[in-house]
């Protein structure tokens, strides 16, 4: 996949509207910040995204097809992953969450969490019980397993909230090889200049509308711009 | 006084001298309670795993309706499965009053919602995010519910646990169901009662004892797995 589009994206809560003809588009290789204040809908828009959560109405366009949800939750579920913002670890070793995503040989499965734990830095810590791990270890555990699993799109919700600076550093630079290698990533934060390495663009959800940050809303292009992001003005 | 510890004299001796009579009961108890709750398992879990995560109209009803089932005399699920398999009951056809069979189906609906309603209270207590990070990790939903239950597999085993100390200690059932007959449906309840109103203790003790040996070891091993139970973040 390398370009995801969702266009129109409604969602409520009940009476609470939540997104609003929300239009975002990712392509590989990119990276973009989402921003808002809290109960905004950041992590709804996400889910969604992730195929977790079902739009009251959303327009999804994976790879130039328009797909009816149903079929879009199935594409968007294999191509894309959502990480919680208290990443949630399987009981048991560091080792056994690594394995989970993986399939194939039981020798390909290892030379894989083998790479995945050197990538991470993580090598000491294959055998730990995850109970036993710090909250920026578990951070670094749940990315390592993400990537594992090889999503075209990681969605990250708050992967750097609550973590001291070298951690926060770890994190990122583990986010700025995921780039590299081609992913596209899109990290909801309240701490945008955390990233500001690694991402191209930050976008601001407000109202249930997503805006270019540090645009009012009548000045917002209503078309897609070059790196495939789209933002629609308010109606 | 000197009647009672005869009676346990006799009663071990029973026990330990290896009594046909007495470990073929033992025997029948087993099995019987044992199929019960494999059959019921699997037909539970998936009861309890929609309960918890599943959203469809009469979902609440379902769940008081399993909670009040905890508390239905066993004698009175006797009573309505004796009526369905009677040779006048609507499964009349099936001949099974009186049978292994019979006593199983009657285990199995006392089973059914203790371990429906633990099952359900501890998968509702996992972590939603477990289903959720399951699900974003590419597995499918069966394999998904499999995750699930193996993160909530202290408190299912707890139900199990409990599940089967309920029906093999229960009597009003498989009396009514499997009417008591020696080496075919009599299981340690039934004998009990019977070896007691014949004024026989002591076969009644050594039972007695066998249950009383059984029920500790469940709850020993009810604790040692809340022991290993433990919350992950």
């Amino acid at each position: 996949m390398n370009q995801l589009l969702c266009r129109n994206i409604h969602k409520k809560f009940g009476r609470r509207r939540i997104l609003e003809a929300v239009d975002i588009s990712l392509t590989a290789g990119e990276c973009l910040l989402l921003c808002g204040r809290n109960g905004a809908g950041k992590s709804t828009l996400l889910r969604i995204l992730a195929g977790m959560e079902r739009p009251d109405q959303a327009d999804v366009t994976v790879d130039g097809t328009v797909r009816r949800w149903r079929q879009a939750k199935k594409r968007l579920l294999a191509e894309c992953i959502y990480l919680h913002q208290q990443p949630y670890l399987f009981e048991g070793s560091v080792r056994y969450n690594l394995n989970y995503p993986l399939s194939g040989t039981r020798a390909a499965r290892q030379s894989r969490i083998r790479e995945g734990l050197e990538w991470s830095g993580l090598a000491d810590l294959s055998e730990q019980p995850v109970h036993q791990l710090s909250g920026g270890e578990r951070q670094r555990v749940a990315l390592v397993r993400a990537w594992l699993r090889g999503p075209r799109v990681m969605l990250l919700d708050e992967p750097t909230a609550n973590m001291d600076t070298t951690c926060r550093q770890r994190t990122v630079e583990l986010l700025q090889a995921l780039k590299g290698q081609g992913m596209a990533l899109l990290v909801a934060t309240h701490d945008p200049q955390a990233f500001s390495g690694v991402s191209e663009r930050t976008l601001e959800l407000h109202d249930g509308r997503l805006r270019e940050s540090g645009l009012a809303p009548t000045e917002l292009p209503d078309k897609v711009t070059p790196i495939g992001h789209r933002v629609r003005g308010t109606a | 006084m000197g009647s009672i510890s005869d009676s346990t004299l006799q009663a071990l001796a029973l026990l330990f001298g290896g009594d046909p009579n007495l470990w073929e009961i033992i025997g029948i108890s087993f099995r019987v309670s044992l199929t019960a709750i494999a059959l019921a398992t699997p037909v539970a879990i998936g009861i309890a795993f929609l309960l918890a995560y599943g959203r469809f109209p009469g979902r609440r009803l379902l769940i008081t309706m399993f909670n009040t089932l905890l508390s239905f005399p066993a004698v009175v699920v006797g009573l309505t499965l004796y009526i369905l398999l009677s040779r006048q009951g609507p499964l009349g056809e099936w001949q099974l009053l009186f049978t292994q069979p019979a006593m199983i189906i009657g285990q199995i609906a006392l089973a059914l919602p203790i371990l429906v309603a633990m099952g359900h209270s501890s998968l509702q207590a996992t972590d939603r995010r477990a289903w959720e990070t399951a699900r974003t990790l590419g597995a499918g939903r069966l394999r998904s519910m499999l995750t699930l239950m193996r993160e909530a597999r202290f408190g299912l085993l707890a139900a199990l646990l409990a599940g089967f100390g309920r029906i093999i200690a229960e009597v009003g059932a498989s009396m009514m169901l499997g009417g008591n007959i020696l080496h075919y449906t009599r299981n340690i309840p039934t004998a009990i009662a019977l070896e007691t109103s014949k004024g026989e203790f002591a076969q009644g003790i050594a039972l007695g004892l066998v249950l009383l040996a059984m029920a500790f070891l469940l709850n020993g091993l009810l604790q040692l797995v809340q022991g290993k139970g433990r919350p992950v973040a």
